[in-house]
Order: C-alpha cells, then structure tokens, then sequence
C-alpha cells in the first residue's frame, strides 16, 4: 500500500502508456479511447453484432436516466466524504495490525504513510468516476492496469491494501444509502440507493481482485 | 468513446480531482436531455428497414442510371442491396450516436477515410446525399417521435449530409 512516491508514479504511467500504446497498434480495436460510460458501452458492444440498439439495452438506460439524480448523490457522497474515507480506512488497517507502524512495517515512517494516503485516494477517487460514468473501463485501464505487478515490484502488503479497500467499500456504501452514523448525514430526500450501493461496492471488489 | 460523461471524468483525471459541482451540473444536463434521444433511437431501431428502403428508392428516382449519368444500370438489383445495405449501415450508427450523444460512432466507423473510400471505388457521394435529404424531409413530429427527439435526430441527419458534401 505504501510505496516510494516517485518510483510508482513514473513506472506506473510510464507501464500504462505502454499497454494502452500497444493495444492501439496491435489489435483491431476501432475505439482506441478506452474510457466508456454506459451510453457508449452499449454502442461498442451492440456494434461488435453489428445489431441495433433497441428494446432491453434502451430499458437499462433510460434506469440509468431515471436515476441519474440518485447517481450523482451517490457521486457526491463520495467526494464530498474522500478525505474522511481514506483516513479512516489507512487508521483501520494500522489499528487491526500494528506491525504495520512498527519499524520494517508497510506504514513505517511518515513517508510511507503518506504514499498510503494518496495511493487510498486515487483508488476512491477512479471508484468515483466510474460510478459517475456507470462503467468499470476508467477504473481499469487507468488505475488497475498494471497495479499488482507495480505493488509486487515495490513491495507493499497486498493483504492490508485490500483491507483497506474493503474499509473504503463499507463507508461508501454507508453514505450512499445515508445509514451512517450521525454528523455526516446528508439532508436528502429519502430514496432507494441499494443498487448503486451494490454498484459502488462491485468497483471496489474490481479493485480487491485486481490487487490481491 | 467521447460523451459528455467520459469528457467531465477526463478532465476531472487529468487534474487529479474528485467530480465537482460542475462536473455534476454537465452530467446532469446531458441526462436531461437524454430521454428525447433515447426515444428517437428507440423509433429508429423499430423502422429503419423501411426508412433505408425509402432512401434508395429515393437515390433510384434521381439518379436512374446511375450517379455519372453514362450508361443504365446493367445489375440494378444487386446495386440496390448494396445501396440499402449502405443507407442501413449509416442509421446503426445514427443510431449509436443518439444514445452515446456524440458523435464518435458516426466519426470512428464512417466518416473517418469516407470521401476516399468513395474515390476509389468510383461513388458519387451525392447520391447519398439524396438519400438522406428524402429521409431528412420525411421525418414528422408527432408521427414519427416527439418534437425534441425528431430535432436531434434531424440533427445527426444533417451531419451526415455534411459530412458528404
């Protein structure tokens, strides 16, 4: 979870660059832009059949549409709370092991820490945007891809980043539904957020799975 | 694919922030005027046999031996599929335009090398330009869809046609 701040940034755009470079030249993929939402999802894939788009595809996006305010409470509940999240996911981690703030442990030193924190962010913050966008393709190409070898090469404890992760899944979740406890509620009108909670929580697994 | 939503969440990446309030202020609009464009594509996946038909037989009204005038059709038949395979391949895309609510199907599957596709092989592209001028005018609100969603239609129509002028 915590590695050396400019070591992993640079391998880390650098390996993706590479990937997405070599996807462009290599296959015959004719949208080389692979960030989707789930408006463009549908095009790509009814294009792949060379079919329409009617009937059951439309049904699931005009959900999306009748949604959307949902979504983007859902979005907001996340932004708005990232700082928190983060923070209280790498406490949760340090307070179930203390070997990791102990001298050789995954936090050790305030550097470290700090590399835990930001890495903490940039996960929830492509969680955010694929929820926004209604599709995991921002979430992989931009943030998984190449994150486990990255992780292995720099050594951080994948056991603990994935816990951390499930922290984060279990506040998100929280806030999207607005059962947390207390000062955070949001006055909203009240509303069935289950699904978009179980979508939030799918990203995060994306992320669990990619990682561990 | 470029959309109103993958736009906001790249330039929300790029500096490396959380969706804002504006950010949301876009998606949303772009939602708003979502449910017109589903409609129109919902109408056309239903019909666009018949809206292709129409087109070639449009372009074989105006242009009865063919675009260059020279000779009369020898395969008027086979010409005609391929016509209305051709109309058809363009209202799929017209079709995923109006769902994703940009233009990337229509500029990365046809427009992108069309004028020198049809250089080479000969095509005058104004005959389908008569094709989607026909189906362009025969479009009708409240017949066809409701006025807004026969206005981005009409929208993407044109385009084409501009596309091919």
């Amino acid at each position: 979870m915590c590695p050396d701040t400019r070591v992993k940034e640079v391998g880390h755009l650098n390996r993706g660059n590479v990937i997405r470079d070599a996807e462009c030249i290599s296959s015959n993929n004719v949208f080389p832009n692979l960030m989707l939402d789930a408006f463009s999802r549908a095009a790509v894939s009814a294009d792949s059949s060379g079919s329409f788009i009617g009937g059951g595809e439309l049904a699931s996006l005009k959900s999306f549409i009748a949604d959307g305010n949902k979504r983007l409470d859902a979005v907001n509940a996340i932004s708005s709370n990232a700082s928190c999240i983060v923070s209280d996911a790498v406490a949760g981690i340090c307070c179930e092991n203390t070997g990791l703030t102990a001298p050789n442990g995954g936090v050790y030193t305030n550097r470290k820490m700090a590399a835990c924190l930001r890495d903490g962010e940039i996960v929830l913050r492509y969680v955010s945007y694929a929820l926004l966008a209604g599709d995991a393709s921002v979430l992989q190409d931009r943030c998984l891809n190449g994150l486990r070898e990255t992780y292995a090469a720099l050594g951080v404890p994948t056991g603990s980043a994935s816990r951390a992760v499930a922290i984060m899944k279990a506040a998100a979740g929280a806030l999207i539904t607005n059962t947390n406890s207390g000062a955070k509620k949001m006055a909203l009108t009240s509303g069935d957020c289950a699904s978009l909670a179980g979508e939030s929580a799918s990203y995060f697994d994306m992320v669990i799975s990619a990682i561990s | 694919m470029k959309s109103v939503i993958t736009t906001v969440v790249g330039s929300a990446d790029s500096a490396s922030r959380f969706p804002s309030a504006s950010d949301m202020e876009s998606v949303q609009g772009s939602i708003q005027r979502a449910a017109a464009r589903l409609e129109a594509a919902e109408k056309l996946a239903g019909n666009y046999d018949q809206v292709a038909q129409e087109a070639v037989d449009a372009v074989y009204n105006q242009y009865p031996n063919g675009a260059t005038g020279r000779q009369p059709r020898k395969c008027a038949t086979e010409g005609k599929e391929k016509c209305k395979r051709d109309f058809v391949h363009y209202l799929r895309l017209i079709n995923y335009c109006l769902v994703t609510g940009g233009t990337g199907p229509l500029d990365e599957l046809a427009i992108n090398g069309q004028k020198e596709v049809y250089k080479a092989l000969s095509i005058d592209a104004g005959t389908y330009v008569a094709g989607f001028a026909h189906i362009r005018s025969r479009g009708c609100a409240p017949r066809d869809m409701s006025a807004q969603a026969l206005t981005a239609y009409n929208q993407l129509l044109d385009y084409v046609i501009n596309s091919l002028g």
